[in-house]
C-alpha cells in the first residue's frame, strides 16, 4: 500500500453526532454512522425521513447544524475540490448528466478539470468507463436526452466513476427502472464493488437492492440510524422496521435474496 | 526476476503526492509506486521509448501500490502490444482481468461537416422551419380566435377568477415599470427633438414632436414590447411547466379543453390590460414631455397643458389605443402557443420562452408597420 492510502486505516467515512434542523423540524438528531472500506451499505427510510439530506450531509453538499463528517479521517468540508472529486463519486437520482454535453463529454469533464491528461487519452479512458458501466461505445456521442432511463443511470455511473473515487454514493439507483434494468444496475454495483473495491453507499427504497447486494442496512427511524445486517433487522421490534421488512412487498425481495445468496 | 531495491529511496519526497517510479534497464523494467490518473502521464513518458521496442519485454509490477482503472487500462494496452506483465498481485489481477476483458472500442467520431456546407444546411433548415412555424402560427391564431369568440358568445364558459388574476399579474404589476419607461422615452425624444430643431429655430415644436410620437407610436409600442417580454414570457413558462408535469394532459383526460381554460383567459386578460396600460403609458409620456419642456424650453407645465390640444387631437390618441388590443391578442396567443409546444424536458421550457418573446416582439413591430401603412392610406 502506498503512503497515501496507508495514512488512514479507520472507516473510510465516519459521521459523528449529525444534527440537521429545518426551522423547528429536527430531521436528524445526533446521528452517527461509520462506513467500512469496501462494503456496500444501504440507507433506507420512509419518505420524508431525511434520506436525501443525509446523503447531502455525507457528501459535503450540506453543512449540518451540528456534528461532523470525516472522510478518510479529514473533515469533508475542509477537503479541497480536486481531492474531494477523486474521493467521492455521486450518482444523482435523475442522473444529473449535463444536457449540453454528449455522454462522453460528461465523463471527460471531471478529467479535464482535475487532471492534465491529453484529449486522446481522456477519450480512451471515457470509452473504458462506458464499457465498464455496460454501455456501447457509440452511446458516447449521444446526447443525454437521447438515452433511455436505464442508460441514463449507466452513463451517470460512468461519470461518477470518472476519477476512480474511493466511495460511491448512489441516490435511488434503481428507481424509475423496469425490473430487468434494475437487476442490471444491481449486478453492476456488485461487480464494481468486487473488482474495484469501491465502497458503495446506496440510498434506496428498493427492497430487492437492499436484500441482495447490501452487506449492511442503515434504517432512518426516529431521527437516528439503526444499522445492522438484513437478517438482524428482520428480527427488530421497532414497528416501522418490522413493517418495512415484513410488508407484502418484502416477500418477493426475500425470495430474490435467497436465490442470489444461494449462488 | 530481480526487484530493484532502490525504489523506496527514489520515491517522491512528499508522501501525500502519489508517484510512480520506473527502474531497471534494457527489456526488463519494473514499476513501483502508485499508477493512478494523477501519475499516468509520468509513467507513459517514462515508458515511451521502451514500449516501442519490438523485442520481448517484461514489466514487473509487483512493487505497485495502488492501481486504478486508467492505470489498468494503460497496463492492458502495454500487454496488448506484446509486453509481459510479471509479478501481478492478487488484488491487481482482478482489476486487470476486468479491464482486459472489456470489449473496448474507441469512441466514434462525430460527423463533421465543412463550415460552408453547415451554413447552407442551416439556411435550408431555417427556411423549412420558418414555413411550418408560420403555418402553425396561423392555425393557432385561428383556433385561439375561435375559442375566444365562442367564450364571448357563451359567457358561461368564461372564467372570471382566472381572467382577473391574469389582469392583476399582467396589468397592475406592470404599472411601475411601464410608467418609468414611458417617461424615459419622452425624455429621449425631447432631447433629440430640441437638438435637431434648434438650428431651424423650431425648438418649440419639440412639444408637438414628443406628444404626437408618444400618443401615436411610442406609448403603445413600448408597452407592447414590455408586455411581450414580461407577460408573454410568463405565459409560455407557466403553460410550459404545466406541460412538463403532464398537467395539460390531465386536463384533456378530464375532458377540459386546454384552449378554454389556459389560453382564452390569458388572451382576454391581456386584450383588456394592454389598452389600459397603453393609456397609462401615454399619460406618463405626456408628463415626461411636460418635464422636458420645463427643463429645456422653459415652458411651464400650465403653458404645456394649454399648448397640448393644439399639438395633438383625439385621433392621435385613438390611433395608438386602437393598436393595443391587436398587439395584446398576438402577444398572448404566441406566448400560449409556445407554452403548449413545450415537450417534456425542462430545457425546452427555456427554449420555447426565448422563441415566444422573440416572435412576439417581431410580430408587434411587423403589425405596427402594417398599421402605419393602413392609417396613412385611410388618412387618419
Amino acid at each position: 500500500m502506498s503512503a497515501r492510502t496507508k495514512a488512514h486505516a479507520g472507516p473510510i467515512l465516519s459521521a459523528r453526532g449529525i444534527v440537521n434542523r429545518f426551522g423547528k423540524q429536527v430531521v436528524h438528531d445526533k446521528l452517527s454512522l461509520d462506513i467500512v472500506r469496501g462494503e456496500i451499505i444501504g440507507i433506507a427510510g420512509g419518505s420524508g425521513s431525511g434520506k436525501s439530506v443525509l446523503l447531502k450531509t455525507l457528501t459535503g453538499l450540506h453543512r449540518p447544524n451540528a456534528g461532523e463528517v470525516l472522510l478518510n479521517g479529514k473533515a469533508v468540508q475542509s477537503i479541497g475540490a480536486t481531492e474531494r472529486a477523486s474521493l467521492i463519486g455521486v450518482l444523482f437520482q435523475r442522473g444529473a448528466l449535463f444536457s449540453s454535453l454528449s455522454v462522453a463529454q460528461n465523463i471527460m469533464l471531471p478529467m479535464r478539470e482535475h487532471t492534465a491528461l491529453p484529449p486522446g487519452e481522456r477519450e480512451q479512458i471515457a470509452a473504458m468507463k462506458l464499457a465498464l458501466a455496460g454501455l456501447p461505445a457509440d452511446s458516447g456521442i449521444k446526447a443525454p436526452s437521447a438515452l433511455s432511463g436505464g442508460m441514463v443511470k449507466r452513463a451517470a455511473f460512468a461519470r461518477a466513476l470518472a476519477l476512480d473515487p474511493k466511495i460511491l454514493f448512489l441516490d435511488e439507483p434503481t428507481s424509475d427502472l423496469d425490473p430487468i434494468a434494475a437487476s442490471g444496475i444491481d449486478a453492476l454495483i456488485r461487480q464494481l464493488n468486487d473488482s474495484l473495491g469501491i465502497t458503495v453507499v446506496i440510498v434506496t427504497h428498493d427492497l430487492t437492492t437492499l436484500f441482495t447486494i447490501c452487506g449492511r442496512i442503515a434504517v432512518l427511524v426516529d431521527r437516528g440510524l439503526t444499522v445492522d445486517t438484513a437478517d438482524k433487522l428482520m428480527k427488530s421490534d421497532h414497528p416501522w422496521i418490522h413493517e418495512f421488512f415484513h410488508g407484502p412487498r418484502a416477500e418477493g425481495a426475500m425470495k430474490a435474496r435467497k436465490t442470489s445468496h444461494g449462488n | 526476476m530481480a526487484r530493484v531495491p532502490a525504489i523506496a529511496q527514489q520515491a517522491s519526497p512528499d508522501p501525500a503526492r502519489p508517484a510512480v517510479v520506473v527502474s531497471g534497464d534494457g527489456d526488463r523494467l519494473s514499476l513501483a509506486g502508485d499508477l493512478e490518473l494523477a501519475t499516468l502521464a509520468e509513467a507513459r513518458d517514462a515508458l515511451k521509448k521502451w514500449s516501442k521496442q519490438g523485442k520481448s519485454r517484461s514489466l514487473d509490477v509487483a512493487g505497485l501500490g495502488s492501481l486504478d482503472t486508467p492505470g489498468a487500462l494503460f497496463l492492458c494496452g502495454l500487454r496488448d502490444k506484446g509486453a509481459e506483465l510479471t509479478g501481478i498481485r492478487a488484488e491487481h489481477r482482478a482489476l486487470l482481468d476486468l479491464i482486459g476483458g472489456l470489449d473496448l472500442k474507441p469512441l466514434p467520431k462525430v460527423d463533421s461537416v465543412p463550415r460552408w456546407r453547415e451554413l447552407v444546411i442551416k439556411l435550408g433548415k431555417g427556411a423549412h422551419d420558418a414555413r411550418y412555424e408560420a403555418l402553425d402560427l396561423v392555425t393557432f391564431v385561428g383556433r385561439a380566435a375561435s375559442w375566444t369568440g365562442n367564450a364571448l358568445i357563451h359567457p358561461g364558459c368564461l372564467r372570471p377568477a382566472s381572467i382577473s388574476r391574469h389582469i392583476a399579474e399582467t396589468g397592475i404589476h406592470a404599472l411601475p415599470i411601464i410608467g418609468l419607461m414611458a417617461v424615459m422615452i419622452a425624455v429621449v425624444l425631447g432631447y433629440q427633438g430640441v437638438a435637431q430643431l434648434r438650428p431651424y429655430g423650431g425648438e418649440d415644436f419639440t412639444i408637438n414632436l414628443v406628444a404626437v410620437s408618444v400618443l401615436r407610436e411610442m406609448g403603445v409600442l413600448i408597452t407592447a414590447i414590455m408586455v411581450a417580454g414580461r407577460s408573454g414570457a410568463a405565459f409560455t413558462a407557466e403553460i410550459g411547466v404545466m406541460q412538463t408535469r403532464e398537467e395539460v394532459d390531465a386536463l384533456k383526460v378530464m375532458g377540459i379543453e386546454p384552449m378554454q381554460v389556459l389560453v382564452v383567459p390569458r388572451v382576454i386578460a391581456l386584450v383588456i390590460t394592454l389598452p389600459l396600460l397603453t393609456f397609462f403609458a401615454d399619460i406618463m409620456g405626456l408628463i415626461g414631455g411636460a418635464a422636458i419642456s420645463q427643463l429645456l424650453l422653459d415652458v411651464s407645465p400650465m403653458q404645456y397643458l394649454t399648448r397640448l390640444p393644439h399639438a395633438v387631437d383625439g385621433s392621435d390618441l385613438f390611433v395608438g389605443l386602437l393598436k393595443a388590443p391587436v398587439f395584446a391578442f398576438f402577444v398572448a396567443v404566441i406566448g400560449c402557443m409556445h407554452g403548449l409546444r413545450v415537450s417534456g424536458s425542462a430545457e425546452s421550457v427555456g427554449r420555447e420562452t426565448t422563441r415566444a418573446v422573440v416572435k412576439a416582439i417581431f410580430m408587434v413591430i411587423v403589425l405596427d408597420a402594417f398599421f402605419s401603412i393602413l392609417f396613412e392610406r385611410l388618412g387618419i
